[in-house]
């Protein structure tokens, strides 16, 4: 049997801007079991990204709850949301974001710089991981001489640094050409198996969705299961 | 081994190896501006203490002591040096006058004093030429600065009147003559511009010593703070009673307050550096956030809390400005521990708005003022670039990582 990982609770999400307001999602229930992937479809400005942000603390929910491992994220402070990200989730954004001035070796070792763990075990970890997504020869390398799939490897591998229970993955593909794409999403998935983590993943990509073990479509402020 | 993210962080934003040209330049900027600033801050420092100090040494050791006992007859001879606090007693006879020469007046303060008067502390505060003040004859002899001097156009040799002023309109005024016998130059030209110094026989015969004589008393150093206890001390040693006296900085109130208030101006201006200083490293700040908020979304993002990610800016922040301030303040104490061959070059150039400055006094750093001057500026450094690190709070993730 498997253990609900994260769960949402009737979450509601509205943005006030004035005298309006916008409800972007709405009562909505969801769960993600440990060790799946899950991905979410819908169109553009559906609340996808929304939607990550609630599940990855980066957002607090208008209305309802959100639990991971059965702990109310609710009641945590910013710092204690803080050490939550670090230790519990992995980010991978669609425009491959690193920090410009760091090599592809140190970009990977900031969540473990900020979780204050030892340095040779940091670097020992991330060259490991760095020669699993093949850039074992540009680890020093800064981001602008790496292509997009190669930022695109750091940014997963980064991700992985902490070993979190949990990776969020928003349009992981999404600025890359059909190669790169091919090659990420295999990595992505390949990755997240070996290292026995779960998958949370907003795309448009109905192919790269399929590779997830459930499907769900965003529409209308709500979930609505595909597969 | 563990580094702490802030210190690592730290490392990254000040290290030049890792940063762009841009952002080294800022950073050298940044630590120029506060060393241009702590440069004439610290010199201006020691000039306005050195200049000061010297101004009040001057009065003191020349004009009117730091302690003046108000006793018609001689108690200098009666006080004993074995005392440590005491470094000279002098007895001393003092009014005023106008001095005559064929061409022209001045307006004086005439001293009368012993040929002992110039001791080595005196003497240090002032250069001679002509010989020692002695009665000669019905003539008196006096020594005027070369500043009263040159006003009236007279000589060592020459011969001039006084006018005495009396104490008392029943006084009958009548005119003195005086050889110059000696000639001398405090470097101060308000100080020796009014005050003539003449034998004490013959000043005693115009001034009369019930109203007009005074025992001159110097101090040491560490006796400066509790001069009452000096008085004290020569009134039970002489069994005299209480003693009238007056204290340097009574007797010249005047320049001592205008001393205490320049000071305060001064530090006023100092302080309004300092804030427009303070401001402009705030700004900083502020630039180093806005081209970082990316970074620091991501920082944000991977778990970094927003007090790593403030302190880290902050230390990296005011370190460039105590680098900056350690620089400019070496520099400035280069400068100061120099300002005696400046301050001779200046007073070489004959500027007519100099006069009124001593240029000629021992540079003597204080530490203390500099400090506070240090103390200050990081105080001020660090409240504006926490107002300006406040942003980081408010930066968020959401904003600056996704694209729905």
């Amino acid at each position: 049997m498997t253990d609900t990982l994260l769960q949402f609770r009737t979450v509601t999400k509205r943005f006030i801007s004035g005298d309006s307001s916008l409800i972007i999602l709405e009562g909505i229930d969801f769960g993600l079991e440990e060790g799946s992937s899950v991905a979410i479809t819908g169109k553009s400005g559906c609340g996808k990204s929304t939607f990550l942000n609630i599940a990855g603390a980066l957002d607090r929910p208008s209305e309802g709850s959100v639990l991971f491992k059965g702990k109310d994220l609710g009641g945590m402070g910013d710092r204690e949301l803080s050490r939550f990200r670090n230790r519990h989730v992995g980010f991978v954004f669609q425009s491959h974001i690193l920090l410009e001035d760091f090599s592809a070796l140190e970009n990977v070792c900031v969540p473990a710089m900020i979780r204050g763990a030892m340095r040779k075990e940091v670097t020992a970890r991330a060259t490991e991981l760095l020669d699993r997504v093949g850039l074992a020869q540009r680890l020093h390398h800064k981001p602008g001489k790496l292509s997009g799939g190669e930022r695109q490897r750091v940014a997963i591998c980064r991700a992985l640094m902490n070993s979190p229970d949990l990776i969020i993955a928003d349009e992981p593909t999404g600025s890359l050409d059909e190669d790169s794409s091919d090659a990420i999403e295999n990595l992505l998935f390949d990755l997240v198996k070996e290292e026995g983590r779960t998958l949370l993943m907003v795309t448009h990509d109905m192919e790269l969705a399929s590779r997830c073990s459930t499907v769900y479509l965003l529409h209308n402020r709500s979930l609505q299961g595909i597969s | 081994m563990k580094i702490p993210f802030s210190l690592f962080l730290v490392g990254r934003l000040l290290s030049v190896r890792f940063q762009s040209r841009y952002d080294r330049m800022r950073l050298l900027r940044s630590a120029l501006l506060i060393s241009l600033v702590m440069i004439p801050l610290v010199l201006a420092l020691i000039f306005m203490d050195g200049m000061m100090d010297g101004i009040t040494e001057k009065y003191i050791t020349l004009q009117d002591g730091h302690i003046q006992i108000e006793f018609p007859e001689r108690l200098d001879e009666r006080i004993h040096f074995s005392d440590s606090s005491i470094l000279s007693a002098d007895y001393v006879v003092s009014g005023f006058g106008i001095v005559y020469s064929r061409e022209a007046t001045a307006e004086v303060r005439i001293k009368g004093i012993g040929e002992d008067y110039f001791n080595e502390r005196r003497s240090s505060q002032l250069s001679f030429q002509g010989s020692a003040l002695q009665k000669e004859g019905a003539v008196a002899s006096v020594m005027l600065s070369t500043t009263v001097a040159s006003q009236l156009g007279v000589q060592i040799g020459d011969r001039v009147a006084f006018m005495i002023v009396p104490d008392s309109s029943s006084a009958v005024v009548r005119p003195v003559l005086a050889n110059v016998k000696a000639l001398y130059d405090s470097g101060y030209h308000e100080l020796d511009s009014s005050l003539i110094f003449m034998d004490i026989e013959s000043a005693l015969r115009y001034f009369p010593k019930e109203k007009n004589a005074r025992t001159e008393i110097l101090v040491h150093e560490g006796t400066l703070s509790d001069l009452a206890s000096v008085v004290t001390q020569i009134e039970s040693a002489n069994g005299t009673g209480t003693l009238s006296y007056a204290t340097w900085d009574e007797f010249n109130g005047t320049v001592y307050r205008n001393f205490v208030t320049s000071r305060q101006v001064i530090l006023l201006v100092f302080l309004m550096i300092l804030l427009v200083a303070g401001v402009y490293v705030g700004s900083i700040a502020q630039e180093m956030i806005q081209d970082s908020l990316q970074s620091i979304a991501l920082y944000k993002t991977m778990g970094a809390t927003t007090l790593s990610l403030f302190l880290a800016f902050l230390t990296a922040v005011m370190t460039v400005t105590l680098l900056g301030m350690t620089v400019g303040v070496g520099i400035g104490l280069g400068i100061g521990s120099q300002l005696a061959v400046v301050l001779s070059w200046l007073a070489k150039t004959g500027l007519p708005g100099l006069q009124y400055y001593l240029l000629d006094f021992p540079v003597v750093i204080s530490w203390r003022p500099i400090l506070t001057i240090c103390a200050t500026m990081l105080v001020i450094c660090s409240v504006t670039v926490q107002f300006s690190l406040h942003r980081i709070r408010k930066i968020s993730p959401l904003e600056l990582l996704q694209q729905d």
